[in-house]
């Protein structure tokens, strides 16, 4: 098989659609008689509700129906918990309260849906919900982490005896021994508050129950159509195959997506089985900003203990994860915090404490990065304050403690989010340490560059820092590929895109299992009508999960396709190639039939297709992987803090990466831009800011701030290493969250090395340039 | 959200009781105020029309009035609701015989303020009640001293209560000053404008 398609720099599929307004987006979907609904949401962060009167709602005209969860009878259920926690850590426990379809005695966090109108128009909706007349009684809130575990803390569920809704303690080796013989013992506290996935398409659904042919049709902007599908079906009643949940084109999910059973998710196909005609809902963006999902909120008590020439002896972690008002998506996020706090260093002793709280904030599940980040900017903390106390070199320092390439498979002996213990398949970390190194100048910068600047006045600062991501994690994914009768061939696969380019990754794949061109290969994705085993798009595992079930499928038909070519052309199997869309005898050219003829024989209308022998040129696989890849990178920068305003200039940014075997490297950059953007975000830029009484503050564009093209680097130069992962065929690991993980350590430690002579330490983020203002000036300069 | 500040009327500490305890004048002097009825001596039951920013909406609430000392302090105890979210605070008044004819009122007090209001208008939100509560007492002072003035000559007060173009042109002015001080000088012009041309809508739609 010649590899004429992997690894190249292929322009995307499935962009001539998308730039010409030709590709569907679930707010294109317009079915005649669509009903529109909008969503009552709490004001309040916690409170009782004493009663609901929807009669003036329902009595507006052009309104079809008002629901409350009094309504909803026997099919008002909180949620699936969507990832159970992981069994068999001694000490650990997990309280299940997941979120509920709309509030029925009391809400939680601002934004919960308490009612749901539906009418002719969003617009006459939205003004039926004004008339919904709400009695609350207002109880204390509790937002901060901290206060949520005072013995007097209000209780986010009532039932339970304090907000503690998770403790798992790990660990590996004898981190208080290790302690004993360190010369070196660093203590930190470090917090890390939340931001926005802020995708430029927010949530979007239409549910269309049609009564004549009892299906159901869902367009939905979720990350996991197959289990959406499967569970709706369930608590709807109806078969699997009634339902078929489509995941068009999307404008982005970062993570919030894959959350599923949203209450606005449950209801809709609720309701349209109801009034028999389809309804439409679009999340607006102030509903975005309070009735998603976030991420990040963590307070970390840190310690670590080094020998004097920098060799870390043991870390130590005690932190407490904020899950919002409820825990749906169990722990898989603080358990990546947990797992990624050692990194990609050698660590031989570790102790760290989970702690997951209740508070009435909206709920928390993966943002991009999921956790990593924390447990990254954790350990690369550690590491710099370290370097500073002992006198070593930042990078140095780095290097000493890298696992070698040797050491791999490499078990850091915890549990990880898919349950099993972490351990790291390969990797050549000093590699791409060095590589980074060299293409920042890190050298030159830091003995000719810097002096000068620094004497001309000028705070400009680098920033060197290492992380691992673990991706692609199981159960599986599968794929079915099929060649058709024009020699074109269709793929079909259950994981969703939200801009991945898997249109153009994925067919890369087939085309050079096939020989066919890459054009002409058609990539269906996330619609259960097309196929409908699988999981979601999550843990960046398409280009690892997906890809190798769909290049196994791709192997199946090629299978085929050797076996009927060399009947019809009278040659072995092995003397045969695939190029061109045809098959030849590798000497004879003109000996070849092409594969849209031979899928026609393959299907013949007449004859007889021979006992154990299938029809077509078709094949379905699955892959599993045994447990996830780990991919790996070193990020760095050079940037100029103004210290008059605190503005911030990035000048360069380098990344380096290894995410194994690159399928397409225009698609893997614009990922990594993509990421180090939202890295960026969260380190200067994005906070959402939270009051005592658990009321966003800054829930608009206007107040919460993404970073504009001018915030970014002028250029971010990229290098590859490659070590591919040996737990799949094709050596794939995954890249979608790997830019965003790194970039608040980074940034940090350049902050600090621009302000050198401001004594600053860096301990929380994001910061913003009022924050690190106030951080140069408290300490004094 | 901390409220806090003075306040110098020009009239006696008798007089400027008798006004801020009277719900007809009160309500003159509430921007927005759709109306306010009193329920006993102690409660008054309104509606009031609030614009933050981007942020805009009818409030329904009641304003508790306790402790009591006349003519000296009150607690004041507001409690709305409305499409926008809601404002719930306590306050505590004092009025001062300052001795020369003038009274000075100190208040301060504690808001929580919910919902879209919270989310979206917070930025404005500092100017905007400042604002509010510098008109406010401004219109309340204006009317003491036609109170005063009219008993003097013999005759009957007349109390006009400014318009709520009148009021947000104030507010836009006030957030303009402070726009000009202030690096979001760009993001205050937008929501002045917005602020304007909002109230104009809002006027004309009545026919005022």
């Amino acid at each position: 098989m010649t590899k004429k398609y992997l690894g190249q720099r292929i322009t995307r599929n499935e962009d001539p659609r998308m730039l010409t307004g030709q590709a569907l987006f679930v707010d294109d979907v317009e079915i005649p008689g669509m009903l529109h609904a909008a969503f009552l949401r709490s004001d309040y962060a916690h409170a009782r509700i004493l009663s609901i009167d929807v009669s003036a709602a329902c009595n507006r005209p052009g309104v079809v129906a008002v629901y409350t969860a009094e309504d909803m009878g026997d099919f008002w259920k909180p949620g699936p918990l969507l990832v159970p926690a992981p069994r068999g850590i001694e000490g650990a426990f997990f309280h299940a309260r997941t979120q509920i379809p709309m509030a029925r005695d009391k809400v939680r966090h601002v934004g919960e849906p308490m009612a749901v109108v539906i009418g002719e128009s969003r617009y006459l909706a939205e003004d039926a919900l004004a008339d919904i007349v709400v009695d609350l009684e207002p109880l204390e809130a509790v937002a901060d982490l901290e206060r949520a575990l005072d013995p007097d803390a209000p209780l986010v569920h009532d039932d339970m005896e304090s907000n503690l809704g998770s403790f798992v303690p790990q660990r590996k080796g004898d981190y208080e021994a290790a302690r004993e013989q360190a010369d070196l013992v660093i203590q930190r506290r470090i917090v890390i508050d939340r931001g926005a996935a802020a995708a430029m398409e927010n949530r979007v659904l239409v549910a269309h129950w049609d009564a004549k042919s009892q299906e159901m049709t869902i367009w939905d902007t979720t990350q996991a159509p197959i289990p959406l599908r499967n569970g709706l079906a369930g608590m709807l009643g109806l078969a699997e195959h009634q339902v078929r949940v489509i995941a068009p084109f999307i404008g982005g999910a970062f993570g919030p997506k894959i959350m599923m059973f949203q209450p606005e998710e449950v209801l809709l196909p609720w309701a349209t089985m109801k009034l028999n005609r389809p309804i439409k809902w679009i999340e607006d963006r102030r509903e975005n900003f309070v009735a998603t999902t976030q991420e990040r909120g963590q307070i970390h008590d840190a310690e670590s203990a080094l020998t004097k020439d920098g060799h870390i002896l043991g870390v130590k972690d005690v932190f407490l994860h904020d899950s919002g008002a409820y825990d749906p998506y169990g722990l898989t996020v603080p358990l990546n915090s947990q797992n990624h706090v050692m990194g990609c260093y050698d660590i031989p002793s570790y102790y760290s404490e989970l702690k997951m709280v209740f508070t009435n904030k909206m709920i928390v599940t993966p943002v991009r990065g999921a956790g990593r980040p924390q447990g990254i900017f954790v350990i690369e903390r550690l590491l710099d304050i370290a370097a500073k106390e002992l006198d070593i070199d930042r990078a140095e320092l780095r290097r000493r403690n890298n696992l070698q390439p040797d050491a791999f498979p490499h078990n850091h002996k915890i549990i990880d989010q898919a349950f099993a213990e972490f351990v790291i398949d390969s990797g050549n970390y000093p590699a791409t340490l060095a590589r980074a190194l060299d293409m920042i100048e890190y050298e030159k910068f830091i003995k000719e560059e810097q002096p000068a600047l620094r004497a001309e006045g000028r705070h400009v600062g680098i920033g060197v820092v290492a992380f691992i991501e673990t991706t692609g994690v199981g159960p599986y994914e599968g794929a079915r590929v099929t060649i058709e009768a024009s020699g074109k061939v269709s793929v079909a696969t259950g994981v969703g895109t939200q801009g991945q380019g898997h249109f153009t990754a994925f067919a890369q794949i087939v085309a050079d299992q096939l020989g066919v061109d890459v054009r002409d290969v058609h990539v269906v994705t996330g619609d259960t009508a097309h196929f409908h085993w699988g999981t979601g798009t999550f843990a960046s595992r398409g280009a690892v999960v997906a890809a190798n079930a769909i290049n196994a499928a791709a192997k199946g038909v090629r299978v085929k396709v050797l076996k009927l070519a060399s009947k019809v052309l009278g040659a072995p199997e092995e003397e045969l190639e695939l190029a061109d869309g045809m098959v030849r005898v590798a000497d004879i050219p003109d000996q070849s039939i092409g594969l849209g003829e031979l899928a026609v024989l393959a299907n013949p209308m007449r004859g007889a297709v021979e006992p154990g022998s299938e029809p077509g040129l078709e094949a379905t696989d699955y892959f599993g992987p045994q447990y996830g890849a780990t991919a790996n990178g070193t990020h760095a920068m050079i940037l100029e803090v103004d210290v008059e305003t605190m503005m911030v200039e990035i000048k360069r940014y380098v990344v380096v990466e290894d995410c194994g075997t690159i399928i397409n490297p225009l698609i893997l950059e614009g990922q990594v831009h993509g990421g180090v953007s939202l890295g960026i975000g969260n380190s200067y830029y994005e906070q959402l800011v939270y009051d005592d009484n658990g009321q966003l503050l800054n829930g608009s564009f206007m107040d919460y701030l993404i970073p504009r093209s001018t915030d970014m680097p002028p250029r971010i130069e990229i290098g590859h290493e490659v070590t591919p992962s040996p737990l799949n065929p094709l050596g794939t690991k995954g890249a979608g969250e790997a830019g965003a993980i790194p970039v608040p350590s980074l940034f940090a430690q350049a902050v600090e090395d621009a302000l050198y002579d401001y004594d600053l330490e860096v301990l929380e983020m994001p910061l913003s340039p009022n924050r690190l203002f106030e951080l140069c000036y408290q300490k004094g300069s | 959200m901390e409220i806090a500040g003075e306040y110098v009327f020009h009239g006696p500490r008798e007089e400027v009781w008798d006004l801020v305890r009277d719900p007809d004048v009160l309500s003159t002097a509430l921007p927005g105020a759709q109306k306010l009825e009193k329920v006993s001596d102690q409660e008054y039951v309104g509606d009031m029309n609030i614009r933050v920013g981007p942020v805009s909406g009818l409030f329904s609430g009641k304003l508790l009035v306790s402790n009591e000392v006349p003519p000296e302090s009150y607690t004041l105890t507001v409690d709305g609701k409305g499409g926008p979210g809601f404002v719930k605070g306590t306050g505590d008044v004092q009025l001062v015989d300052q001795g020369d004819g003038t009274t000075l009122m100190k208040y301060e007090g504690d808001m929580q303020i919910g919902g879209t209001l919270a989310s979206v208008g917070q930025r404005m939100l500092d100017t905007v009640s400042r604002s509010l509560i510098r008109q406010g007492l401004e219109t309340l002072d204006k009317a003491l001293q036609e109170r005063v003035a009219a008993r003097s000559e013999g005759r009957e007060a007349k109390v006009e209560a400014p318009t709520e173009t009148e009021f947000a042109a104030a507010v836009a002015k006030d957030m303009a000053g402070e726009a000009l001080s202030s690096r979001w000088l760009w993001i205050a012009v937008v929501v002045v404008i917005a602020i304007v041309r909002g109230a104009v809508i809002l006027t004309s739609g009545r026919g005022g």
